[in-house]
């Protein structure tokens, strides 16, 4: 049960008029003045057109904005469903807005969410996040139907990606998530997701809201714990993914450390379900995949590629510590190459993951410095990647992601090794 | 009876079919004997005013709706003698009467029609509206697409077309003829005369046509409606027209004109999302269409129904709802018919006597005034296995007994045969053993028909509605002079709680009126009121 | 001469003789007693873990975030931490009795004064040892950070702070053992300069954007500079 002391007065006044849903959407906001009109009329005219019957409520978490952002939710009204739809909704269209006070933070949004679909006994929940530029009303179909009619428990979005777009996710999270837990799921940080209310309440039981989470973790959580707890999932194409990118700035480290902290955190957490799990398997796909030209990405090769051989030479002692030294001396190597044979084999990357989590979960140094220096050997893994494929098409780059993901599951044996490997003798 | 120029505005009105009320002389049809000898059970129900289905004589192709002779009764039904004795024994009760008045069209077999059809040169051609060309009016839709083609039948006897938009057995009359509008006013003072005090207008908005337009709620056919309001008004006092209109509520609002046209006027719109709101457990669907009800004049009223004796009619819905109440109340086919559901109210509502109450509830405190469909105030079943709308058109149920009580003949020989099933069947559902019971529907419903009656606020009031968060919630305030009457009910199948903004009568003590109890006096902070499944109040507010 | 050479190396002899009777005595006490300390400290470590656990300490200084903070020192759980604690005083303890019960007064006298100089050896060596887990978590933290900020040269500014920070530590132990006093105010006012500087380093680094954005306001860009900035960014989008 939803402990009641976590939500507002106010928040439950309102929730108690709007009684049982079907179906609850979720959008927490923190100044999103710019982006949230589009979205909650999205929202809304997708809620009419793809479930007019259901009973629908809308709900705005707020972290405090001081731009008006939960006014403009407020009042977003879509005039004229005539000229959108030929359907109009047939039932009161709920909107609820619930400001929390304190640090704005996902932890605190998703859980007054989870807790509404609780009191609310919401049969399928989504979540959208307020600055997403590409949204449509389909969107809100694609999260939902497979949960309100399908019987799926979590949607996790699939996106069309632009050639070099989001490594960390393609070239990390994602296989390792695969590897590990069995399923290979390919946006696992995606910020849109559709769940049961059923998970949701399972969320809601776990003991990790109390806790720090960082902004990314909780997707990685999501997703491992509904995995581990044995529910359903799928995915869901999305289409082109384009955000308001204010908070990806150039920020690599900082995103790397906060992911990659996340899913480490994950490893141990679930220990005894990746260990003893094999092989992988797809998910389910909704929706029609389509393609649209994309902007390439453009940036600075040379730049990412200098800053990794500088880096690694400036932290080797704190390597030594996380890697064992045949790893090390590889990477060295690599490091050493010269611009045009320069490659970070799939075989070192995965390796060098591998002893990094095990090297997190025995805490050999302090966890957040571990997390640091993991950065400088993820641009040398994305130089030596983009180097390769520069001339490749998007579905070569995606052959590429598929080869590293069984690579990642070839090694796992080596990760469950290392896991416990020399524990204490290296402190 | 009491005299009162605007009594419609306060009337309970009881819809009834002669042939199924009840069968005195044993033949398997009811008649007007039969109907005067139960005016005390109407009388003891409540209602104020009885309004008849179509009596009179007629090849009876549509229901009674094609009339051969409007200033007869159709021998099943009696003679006219029969009819004056029910009308002073209705009057006697103070019952009011209505009648139908079909003025759009006749009968084929009408001798008038029989006349302009003899030949071209005929006096009475130019009643009906003749074209050799079938090209004239081509922007009319046809009403009833299942069965006609055109709006145009070729006359073989004069070899030329006639005008019809309904039936083709139903030639239009053609009201530009002055001499049509004198007959017609001469059918309305034929019956007017006798005593009756009202006439409901079938197919007012097809009255005259014009090339180019739709052929419907023409200013020309405004017109004609006019003139004939004015001669009532000149000859009688207390009479009542009523339109049938099946239109949106503005386009309906054109047939109270200034107050100098239609007294009263069908309320179609509202009926379906009454249902529809029930269904949803939202109060949107309802809180939508009284908004979009345009004010009328003060000597109009609307009138409001939840059933009748045609289908609950779905052509004032969006194609979203028509889907939603098709999938909800006629997931079988044969309970649709035409656009809309053929069954009664309670069968329509599962049998659920809370609902069937909600239901009534709603409609006794709607503005306007309300219908009942004779047999749902017992929650008779229907018939969906029976023809067109034969199904909700079964005799009365009187009693457990031979043929319900409605009539000692063979049961073979009954019009129609009794509704006979377990659940609906005469054995459980009969006026007998509801009357026997203070807790039956019967009896309830005769509470609620008191109740409506001894107050002018539900029929004359001015209506403002509440907006409480709970969206399950429907509360409205009924207002006129010093009075208040609130209405607070849940549409959803569980308990809710809903908190109503009454700061506005702060002091005042609601009383709830089935049981005049006091409930706590309204103070600043939201009136909180919990209500059960289906559960409504009505609260009296009385300032101490 | 030679009895008399004799007699005194006999009357030596004997008197060593006598006193190594007398001594050896209470140095087998001693080693006994040194011994059964030592197992004695074992057997309370032992209880004292089983105690700990039994109290679920470890549970409970992770909730209340004990383990946390010393976790971002470097140091062992809380559990190992005062076991080994237990062990070490209590053998310590031992031995020292040991010593006394070799009964010399002067050694007597010096472990009394050792006794009562004991709190603040304890204090100096806890100071030292913190100080020297904090020099090392802080100079990698530096160089993390350094590295990740891409600052030139993050080796030695790293080297650096565990230099200072080192530095200070000892002396703050030198003060504890109430030895070269003056010593320590110098130190310490450089270490404080060092930290100052540290510091206004670390501001600098961190407000960089913000004097960036300063600096952009005050002297606009081209406008095809800025253009050609957006098109091209520094790293691939991670996520």
């Amino acid at each position: 049960m939803a402990e009641i002391s976590t939500v507002s007065e106010d928040f439950l006044r309102q929730l108690t008029a709007v009684g049982e849903v079907g179906i609850l959407v979720g959008v927490p906001t923190f100044n999103n003045r710019d982006t949230i009109e589009r979205v909650v009329s999205a929202i809304q005219v997708g809620l009419t057109k793809y479930f007019h019957r259901e009973r629908c409520v809308l709900i705005n978490p707020d972290g405090g904005s001081t731009d008006g952002t939960p006014e403009i939710f407020k009042n977003v009204s879509v005039q004229d469903f005539g000229m959108l739809l030929t359907a109009s909704p047939l039932r009161t269209f709920h909107r609820v807005t619930a400001p929390y006070h304190g640090i704005p933070g996902k932890e605190r949004a998703l859980r007054s969410l989870f807790t509404a679909a609780d009191l609310l006994r919401a049969k399928a929940c989504a979540i959208f996040p307020p600055d997403s530029l590409s949204i449509t009303p389909e969107w809100v179909d694609s999260l939902i139907r497979p949960v309100y009619r399908e019987g799926f428990d979590l949607v996790s979005p699939a996106y069309q990606r632009r050639k070099f777009d989001g490594l960390l996710v393609r070239g990390l999270v994602s296989p390792m998530i695969g590897a590990l837990y069995g399923r290979r799921l390919h946006e696992p940080v995606g910020s849109e997701l559709g769940l049961s209310g059923r998970l949701a309440c399972q969320f809601l039981q776990k003991d990790i809201w109390e806790q720090e989470m960082t902004t990314f973790g909780l997707e990685i959580w999501m997703a491992t714990t509904a995995i581990v707890d044995d529910f359903r999932l799928c995915e869901s194409f999305l289409g082109p993914k384009i955000q308001a990118a204010k908070q990806f700035g150039q920020d690599v480290a900082g995103t790397v450390r906060q992911v990659v902290g996340a899913l480490f955190h994950c490893l141990d957490l679930h220990e005894n379900f990746w260990k003893k799990r094999e092989g992988s398997e797809a998910l389910p796909l909704f929706g029609f995949q389509y393609n649209v030209a994309l902007e390439p990405l453009r940036f600075n090769r040379r730049g990412i590629l200098d800053t990794f051989r500088s880096h690694v030479e400036q932290l080797v002692p704190i390597l030594e510590s996380i890697l064992t030294p045949q790893t090390l001396v590889e990477v060295r190597n690599v490091a050493q190459l010269a611009d045009r044979e320069f490659h970070y084999p799939d075989e070192l990357w995965v390796r060098t993951i591998y002893e990094f989590a095990a090297a997190h979960h025995r805490a050999v140094i302090n966890r957040n410095h571990l997390l640091q220096a993991l950065p400088p050997l993820y641009r040398g893994w994305v130089s030596s990647f983009i180097l390769e494929n520069q001339k490749a098409d998007a579905a070569r780059v995606d052959q590429r992601i598929e080869a590293l993901s069984r690579e990642f599951e070839r090694l796992k044996p080596y990760l469950v090794d290392r896991w416990d490997a020399g524990r204490g003798g290296e402190r | 009876m009491p005299s009162d120029p605007l009594w419609y505005k306060d009337a309970v009105i009881y819809e009834l079919h002669v042939r199924g009320f009840y069968d005195a002389d044993g033949n398997g049809t009811g008649e007007f004997r039969g109907l005067t000898l139960k005016l005390d059970y109407l009388a003891d129900l409540g209602v104020s005013a009885i309004w008849l289905l179509p009596f009179y004589p007629s090849p009876l192709r549509d229901d009674g709706y094609d009339i051969s002779d409007y200033t007869n009764i159709h021998p099943a039904y009696g003679a006219l003698d029969d009819f004056k004795m029910f009308l002073e024994e209705a009057h006697r009760r103070g019952l009011r009467v209505i009648t139908e008045l079909v003025l759009n069209h006749t009968s084929d077999q009408h001798p008038w029609f029989q006349e302009a059809r003899s030949s071209r040169n005929n006096a009475r051609r130019d009643w009906y509206v003749w074209s050799d060309l079938i090209e004239r009016y081509k922007k009319a839709r046809i009403i009833f697409t299942d069965t006609e083609l055109s709006n145009w039948a070729w006359d073989p006897v004069s070899k030329s077309h006639y005008w019809h938009r309904f039936f083709s057995h139903q030639p239009d009359l053609n009201y530009d003829n002055p001499a049509v509008f004198e007959a017609v006013w001469g059918v309305m003072k034929f019956w007017l005369d006798l005593g009756v005090d009202g006439l409901r207008l079938d197919a007012v908005p097809y009255l005259v046509e014009r090339e180019g337009t739709a052929c419907e709620n023409l200013p020309e056919t405004h017109e004609v409606l006019k003139r004939l309001r004015r001669r009532v008004d000149e000859h009688f006092s207390e009479k009542m027209l009523l339109a049938e209109a099946n239109q949106w509520p503005k386009d309906v609002r054109q047939y109270f004109g200034v107050g100098d046209e239609c007294h009263m006027a069908f309320h179609f719109p509202l009926m379906p999302r009454m249902f529809m709101a029930i269904k949803l457990e939202d109060r949107k669907p309802i809180v939508d269409i009284l908004r979009n009800t345009p004010e009328i004049p003060d000597v109009c009223q609307w009138g409001i129904f939840l059933r009748n004796h045609d289908e609950l009619t779905l052509e004032m819905v969006t194609d979203e709802e028509r889907d939603y109440m098709y999938d909800e109340f006629a997931p079988e086919k044969r309970a649709q018919l035409n656009l809309g559901i053929r069954r009664r109210l309670a069968p329509l509502m599962e049998g659920d006597r809370r609902r069937i109450e909600l239901m009534n509830g709603l409609l006794m405190s709607m503005p306007g005034s309300p219908i009942l469909y004779y047999g749902d105030e017992i929650g008779m079943g229907d018939n969906i296995y029976l023809g067109d709308r034969n199904g909700v058109r079964t005799p009365m149920q009187w009693s457990g007994g031979w043929n319900a009580g409605f009539s000692s003949a063979d049961p073979e020989q009954l019009y129609s045969p009794i509704i006979s099933n377990p659940v609906y069947g005469y054995q459980a559902i009969n006026v007998e053993s509801q009357r026997r019971y203070d807790h039956s529907l019967l009896s309830w419903m005769k509470r609620l028909i008191r109740l409506r009656k001894s107050t002018r606020v539900f029929g004359r009031g001015t209506m403002e509605i509440l907006t409480p968060q709970n969206h399950r919630v429907l509360a409205y305030l009924r207002e006129l002079g010093s009075e208040r009457i609130l209405m607070v009910c849940n549409l959803s199948s569980q308990a809710q709680a809903a908190e109503l903004d009454l700061r506005r009568w702060k002091g005042s003590v609601p009383i709830e009126m089935f049981g005049s109890n006091l409930f706590p006096p309204i103070g600043d902070l939201p009136y909180l009121l919990t209500l059960g499944p289906y559960q409504f109040y009505w609260f009296r507010l009385r300032r101490l | 001469m030679k009895e008399v050479v004799l007699k005194s190396l006999d009357k030596t002899l004997g008197k060593f003789y006598d006193m190594l009777l007398q001594f050896l005595p209470h140095l087998l006490a001693m080693l006994i007693i040194v011994a059964a300390g030592w197992l004695i400290a074992i057997v309370l470590k032992m209880i004292a873990r089983r105690l700990m656990a039994l109290a679920r300490v470890n549970k409970l200084s992770e909730g209340s975030g004990i383990t946390q903070i010393l976790r971002k020192a470097d140091l062992p759980a809380p559990l190992d931490l005062m076991t080994q604690l237990v062990f070490w005083i209590v053998w310590i303890g031992f031995i020292l009795l040991g010593v006394d019960a070799l009964d010399i007064p002067e050694l007597q006298m010096q472990i009394s004064r050792l006794f009562l100089y004991l709190p603040q050896i304890f204090v100096a060596l806890l100071v030292l040892f913190v100080g020297l887990l904090a020099a090392n978590f802080f100079s990698r933290a530096t160089l993390l950070a350094a590295v990740n900020a891409n600052l030139p040269s993050a080796r030695i500014i790293s080297g650096f702070v565990r230099f200072v920070i080192i530095l200070l530590t000892i002396a703050m132990a030198l003060e504890q053992l109430a030895l070269a006093q003056r010593t320590v105010l110098i130190t310490f006012s450089i270490a404080f300069g060092a930290i100052m500087l540290g510091l206004a380093i670390a501001f600098g680094i961190g407000g960089r954007n913000v004097a960036q954005k300063a600096l952009e306001n005050l002297f606009p860009q081209s406008e095809s500079k800025k253009e050609e900035q957006k098109e091209k960014a520094e790293e691939i989008p991670p996520l």
